[in-house]
């Protein structure tokens, strides 16, 4: 008789905390609280060393480091740690004006002798940062306030980068224990971490900083949480325990767009297509005549794509460049409708008239089921037989190092600034591997270089030259939905799929 | 019994061994090639290797783990190849939470399979029939269907628990039951729906034993028979269906966690086993064991404290 006395004691103590629990705490997280702001996002960042800050990750950083040049909603540049920055005639040397009575969060003062050190590091770290800054051939502090980069060429891209990953400054101080600056992020920031509170992978805790520099951030705590899927970022939305997200997949998207209680912002920040590497033919020996490359764009059905497997959310395009850039050319969205027999006859001229092999990676994230049969249907219909490799871990080693394929479908953020456009797709490089060019490339690619200021018929020529070469084969510009509850205003950030996190306050 | 425990003890550590062995022999199987993903695409061939040797990639696969082993014996986890982050803090702060999870099904499912089993079992008729509908039913339903449902009406719609998040036990307890009682609801009702099924099924065939037979002649009462007799006897097979239960929940605290975006060790497994963090994935795997062997460790005993017979065999 004990025991069955003791389990209906603890059943029964289950059900009365269960029920209490149902109308004690439903707010459960702090999403109701004004002074809190609640981010959720699919992207964490490695660890909080600005080394490695990168992309969608660059929130995360931007709340505990300061950039250098501080980067507007719309893409135009304000003033952050440095006050006034200005190039030389010849547009190698950039002479930055540093703030001055700014501190970091261990004490330490930041000066010239620190930003040279966060750059330098940068350079050596051997990541993304460090080919950002690749133009910068030396650092020279002038004295406390002043700094002079000097540049191997001109770079138009330098500010930018200065008022992303690689503009973050932190402590140098910290720099001699690199594994705790991981965890332990020392910057200037509007906000510090609160370690303590920080899940490490899943949530990230913020607290403003009480002896900011700027003005006084709009939010007392800021989250920062990380998922690994929209199900639950949504359902947090729904339900007020997240402020704001960036939305990217569409069915959620839509779920969205319907509810009344969230305001919703479009992003087009990425595109999707093939990035055709191998322009040479070097591997495959087709896609070294234009014709083919033609014949491929004319193959598939962006249109079809877009409603089929988009719901509609984006717009379709043919060319690399984004609608902030100065190269970009409307008409050019449209260069390649779908005609399989226009493509049949210009794989005919080209001598490719029974068709042939394409061998593609796959990374299931970028290519799901749907648009991996549906581009290799496309592409049957011309006789090109498209070949997906199963997915396989070490394919960035493949793709970029071994040099194993001849394209690969990315989802490549749309910069907004020309110079990078040229610096990432266009000149030799990580994603012109084979190092592919032609004379017009290169004669156009050189007049813009020498006159950055006067370039823009030139980029427009270099753009269309590039499309109706077939040097890509962009699908269309993705919409992502920024979606935020009734009150938090979040506005877009040029430059970048998510919005910076000064973006963010109460509406 | 204390050998009986002491036997089992060392065959649980032996298979720690083993499984740590195996596990880290699979992790270094596919390429993953941690140093190109920590440095990123844009590194030189020499800067991989350089970073393979500091991490000690380049070395033997059995010294590797050999080296793993004598600091894992001394506590010593090491820390997160990619986040920087000491594993044994990590582990503190997400073992919690799946923790949680796991005892607070099993206690639910321990206690309602239990009550429905031996209801169904003495009662039978209309109520066995009802008992076995509800158990198919809930075995059949696929997990993520009865986890997504559950979100959209109680937390979505009613808006009664959160719908994402947790919430410490130190840090509030009402926070805690209300961040919890989702999830555990959508992991008890397939475990709920096993167990109790294995409880009617052991309840009826020991009320078909001849000594139950005597005790009812004998004049006792009949929840005395149930409550004292048959349900010791017919616990031992549904104790261990529920030992096994428990290794099953792992694989569903993994969903559960990202559908309620728990910061638990199921959603951790996955994303750190993908990026090949071999330092996170061997602390995982060691604390899993160990759980694993402790709950059947504890089964064993209860097994063994309701019928003595089994502590010999």
């Amino acid at each position: 008789m004990q025991r069955s006395a003791k389990t209906a004691l603890v059943a029964a103590a289950l059900t009365t905390a269960f029920a209490l629990s149902g109308c004690a705490d439903t707010s459960g997280g702090s999403g109701g609280s004004d002074d809190t702001l609640d981010i959720a996002t699919l992207t964490k960042p490695q660890s909080l060393d600005p080394k490695v800050a990168n992309g969608s990750a660059l929130p995360f950083f931007q709340a505990v480091y300061d950039t250098l040049v501080k980067r507007e909603p719309d893409g135009t540049y304000s003033p952050m740690l440095a006050t006034e920055w200005a190039f030389d005639e010849a547009g190698t040397e950039l002479t930055l004006t540093l703030r001055t009575g700014v501190k970091f969060q261990d004490g330490t003062a930041f000066d010239a002798e620190a930003v040279k050190a966060n750059l330098e590091r940068f350079k050596k770290g051997g990541g993304a940062d460090a080919t950002d800054l690749a133009a910068v051939t030396s650092i020279e502090v002038v004295d406390a306030t002043h700094v002079k980069l000097v540049l191997a060429q001109p770079d138009p891209g330098l500010l930018f980068y200065l008022s992303d990953s690689a503009g973050l400054m932190a402590s140098p101080a910290a720099f001699a224990k690199e594994e705790e600056l991981k965890t332990k992020p020392v910057g200037t920031g509007p906000y510090r971490l609160d370690a303590a509170k920080t899940v490490v992978g899943t949530k990230w805790v913020y607290t403003r900083s009480p002896d900011y520099w700027g003005e006084k951030p709009p939010y007392g705590t800021v989250t920062m949480s990380v998922f690994d899927n929209e199900t639950a970022i949504v359902n947090g939305l729904k339900t007020d325990q997240i402020d704001t997200a960036l939305l990217q997949d569409v069915g959620q998207q839509v779920s969205m767009k319907s509810d009344p209680n969230v305001t919703t912002t479009d992003v087009n920040f990425d595109f999707q297509g093939i990035l055709l590497f191998d322009r040479g033919g070097k591997v495959t020996p087709a896609l070294g005549d234009a014709r083919v490359r033609q014949a491929l764009n004319h193959a598939v059905d962006r249109e079809t794509m877009l409603s089929a497997l988009r719901q509609g959310r984006g717009e379709v395009t043919a060319q690399v460049f984004g609608p902030e850039t100065a190269a970009y050319d409307p008409a050019l969205d449209t260069a390649y409708p779908h005609d399989p027999e226009k493509a049949k006859a210009l794989l005919k001229e080209a001598g490719y008239e029974k068709g042939f092999k394409l061998r593609l990676p796959r990374v299931t994230a970028i290519v799901n089921d749907a648009l991996a049969a549906s581009l290799k249907s496309d592409l049957e219909k011309i006789g090109v037989e498209l070949v997906w490799d199963a997915p396989d871990p070490a394919v960035l080693q493949k793709v970029f190092v071994n040099k194993e394929y001849s394209g690969m479908v990315m989802n490549m953020g749309l910069d907004t600034v020309d110079g990078i456009v040229l610096r990432t797709l266009v000149l030799p490089g990580t994603f012109n591997m084979f190092g592919t060019t032609d004379d017009t490339v290169k004669k156009l690619v050189g007049s813009v270089q020498a006159k950055p200021d006067a370039a823009e018929a030139d980029l427009k020529a270099l753009n269309e030259h590039l499309v109706e070469q077939g040097w890509y084969l962009p699908f269309y510009r993705m919409s992502y939905l920024l979606v935020s509850d009734k009150d938090v205003k979040a506005t877009p950030q040029s430059g970048m799929a998510v919005p910076s996190i000064y973006n963010y306050s109460p509406a | 019994m204390l050998t009986f425990i002491a036997r089992r003890l060392a065959a649980g550590v032996f298979l720690l061994f083993v499984i740590s062995l195996l596990a880290y022999l699979l992790l270094s199987i596919p390429d993953l090639d941690v140093a190109r993903q920590l440095l990123g695409s844009g590194a030189g061939q020499a800067e991989v290797a350089a970073k393979n040797h500091e991490l000690g990639l380049d070395r033997p696969v059995l010294a590797q783990y050999l080296d793993w082993l004598a600091h894992a014996l001394r506590g010593d986890f090491g820390t997160s190849w990619f986040s920087g982050e000491d594993v044994t803090q990590a582990l503190r702060n997400r073992l919690p939470v799946t923790a949680s999870l796991m005892v607070s099904v099993t206690l639910i499912t321990t206690v309602v399979s239990f009550l429905l089993g031996v209801w169904a079992g003495v009662r039978r008729g209309a109520v066995d029939r009802f008992v076995q509908v509800l158990g198919v039913v809930g075995y059949a339903l696929p997990g993520f269907l009865v986890t997504l449902v559950i979100v959209l009406v109680f937390a979505v719609q009613l808006r009664w628990f959160p719908a994402i998040g947790y919430t410490g036990l130190t840090e509030s307890a009402s926070g805690w039951l209300s961040t919890i009682a989702l999830p555990v609801l959508s992991l008890s009702i397939g475990s709920i729906a096993g167990v109790s099924q294995q409880v009617r099924g052991s309840v009826i065939e020991v009320l078909r034993q001849d000594y139950v037979r005597t005790l009812r002649a004998r004049g006792l009462s009949p929840a005395r028979i149930v409550f004292r007799h048959v349900l010791r006897n017919a616990s031992a097979p549904a104790l261990a269906v529920l030992g096994m239960q428990f290794v099953g929940l792992l694989g569903g605290a993994v969903l559960v966690e990202q559908i309620f975006g728990l910061p638990g060790i199921g959603s951790m497994t996955v994303s750190y086993t993908t990026r090949g963090d071999i330092p996170v994935i061997m602390a995982l795997v060691v604390f899993t064991v160990i759980g694993v062997v402790l709950i059947n460790l504890i089964v064993d005993i209860l097994i063994g404290w309701l019928n003595p017979k089994a502590r010999t065999s």
